[in-house]
């Protein structure tokens, strides 16, 4: 049996065959399609802060991509470019926290990974033109910008990336604060792209999309250390 | 008790939010509502994948609603209106048998309906008006027939078969709201247990050989009337006290 990787997912007011603004759960097929090339089982999780029943189903969790994570979970007021969608945030958080206490594998990709470093006791920062003064993480909707980023030698995202450094980012905010978390790789202007915690069996966080390109460098791990759970 | 855990098939379709216009692995938030409202945890099965290995974590699946089902899957030529989603098909009907040979808990709901009778061996009518000469059973998309002040189109009364789980559930009779063009015409190894009475529309079908397999021609999730999730619910419920105490 393949070991199963849930996915979070969006609720969002969607359009599509001639349905108007349907609240609809949806997430991107691409995550769906990177796990199962990687060789796991995706099944998508709509947002329900209950419980954290469903974990007994799963082999390993993927934080997927979405909103900014509202500022309240790392001690700010939301700025002025700041979009939250806050039952989200509380149902992953609840999830997450009950996968951390199983040591369940772990995969934060951009909303995901600022999750992760939020639920350590990190900060971001909420709109990064304001910090960095550009805006090359997020040239234009829908475009992904290409850079290369550095990583720490030794680290499990350097030895995942090998030699192929390019990554593709999509985000507005970024990490200011890794808390206890370790940052792993950073971008040219020195903003951390992947966070780890080297003493957990597998937690990994990263900014950019590597299921985009379905990288089975990425997803390929996540699989591989939940089948070794499962 | 912790809440049994109940598969939603779900689709991928282009869709539009927001700003955005992505290819999603998606399903409209009222099934999910309608799942957890009756005590399940829901979570969405990808069509994209060939296995049915899922099923082993599952309590109770539930073959969501969507497109037409492929006439070639029981033979026949498609018709003009007929449109079709291969892979969801494939990934489907492999999983609607698997799950019946395991016994687990099913509810098809529409399409749903209409995948259990074609992957247990019946057929479809493609398009409804060349059979019946209405389109009555096709509201239109977006609309609630059953809202107060709606018109009667796309609204019906569904008659139930004496000493089947469908009158069990319903009892002599129900009112429906009603999106399709296609229905069942040979329900395969399931039999039929509910009709619309003004035209003998199959409505309701059921595995007699399983605990608890029940398809429905319409769209309870979009209504307050969620007995067929409750009566799933309660299947997977049961089947999970039986798991533990063995």
């Amino acid at each position: 049996m393949r070991p199963i990787i849930g996915i979070t997912t969006y609720v969002m007011p969607a359009t599509w065959g001639g349905w108007n603004d349907l609240p609809t759960v949806l997430v991107p097929r691409d995550y769906a399609e990177a796990v199962t090339l990687a060789g796991g089982r995706a099944v998508l999780l709509p947002p329900d802060d209950r419980d954290a029943d469903v974990l007994r189903m799963l082999d390993g969790l993927l934080l997927s991509g979405g909103p900014d994570i509202s500022p309240r979970w790392y001690g700010q007021e939301p700025g002025r470019h700041t979009v939250t969608h806050p039952e989200r945030d509380e149902a992953e958080l609840l999830l997450l926290e009950a996968a951390l206490d199983r040591d369940l594998p772990v995969l934060g990709v951009c909303r995901g990974m600022q999750l992760l470093v939020a639920a350590h006791g990190g900060t971001l920062h909420q709109h990064l033109p304001d910090v960095l003064g550009h805006e090359r993480h997020r040239v234009a909707p829908a475009v992904y910008s290409e850079h290369d980023a550095v990583f720490v030698p030794g680290s499990r995202i350097a030895g995942l990336m090998g030699g192929d450094v390019t990554i593709n980012c999509f985000h507005h905010q970024g990490v200011a604060d890794a808390g206890k978390l370790t940052v792993t790789g950073r971008a040219e202007d020195g903003l951390p792209e992947a966070v780890e915690d080297p003493d957990r069996r597998f937690l990994l966080g990263v900014q950019w999309h590597p299921e985009v390109s379905r990288d089975v460098r990425l997803f390929g791990a996540l699989v591989q250390a939940a089948a070794e759970r499962s | 008790m912790r809440r049994p855990l109940i598969g939603l098939t779900a689709y991928a379709q282009h869709v539009h939010f927001g700003r955005n216009d992505v290819m999603a692995g998606m399903l409209p938030m009222t099934y999910v509502r309608a799942v957890h409202v009756t005590g399940g945890r829901a979570v969405l099965i990808t069509p994209d994948d060939p296995g049915t290995d899922v099923l082993e974590t599952l309590d109770g699946i539930v073959f969501t609603g969507g497109g037409d089902v492929g006439p070639g899957h029981w033979g026949a030529e498609p018709h003009p209106e007929t449109e079709v989603d291969e892979v969801r098909d494939a990934a489907e009907i492999m999983l609607m048998r698997a799950a019946l040979e395991q016994d687990l808990p099913v509810l098809g709901v529409c399409r749903g309906h209409q995948v259990m009778a074609v992957a247990t061996g019946g057929s479809l009518h493609q398009h409804l008006p060349d059979l019946i000469g209405h389109d009555r059973h096709r509201a239109a998309v977006g609309t609630d027939p059953l809202a107060a002040g709606a018109g009667d189109y796309g609204r019906h009364d569904v008659v139930t078969a004496d000493h089947s789980l469908a009158h069990d559930l319903f009892g002599r009779h129900t009112t429906v709201n009603s999106f399709h063009h296609q229905a069942v015409a040979d329900p395969g190894r399931c039999v039929a247990t509910g009709w619309c009475p003004d035209d003998r529309v199959v409505e309701i079908i059921e595995h007699p050989g399983r605990t608890f397999a029940l398809g429905v021609q319409w769209h309870p999730e979009r209504t307050s009337d969620l007995r067929v999730f409750a009566a799933l619910v309660a299947a997977a419920m049961n089947r999970r006290k039986v798991a533990a105490a063995a």
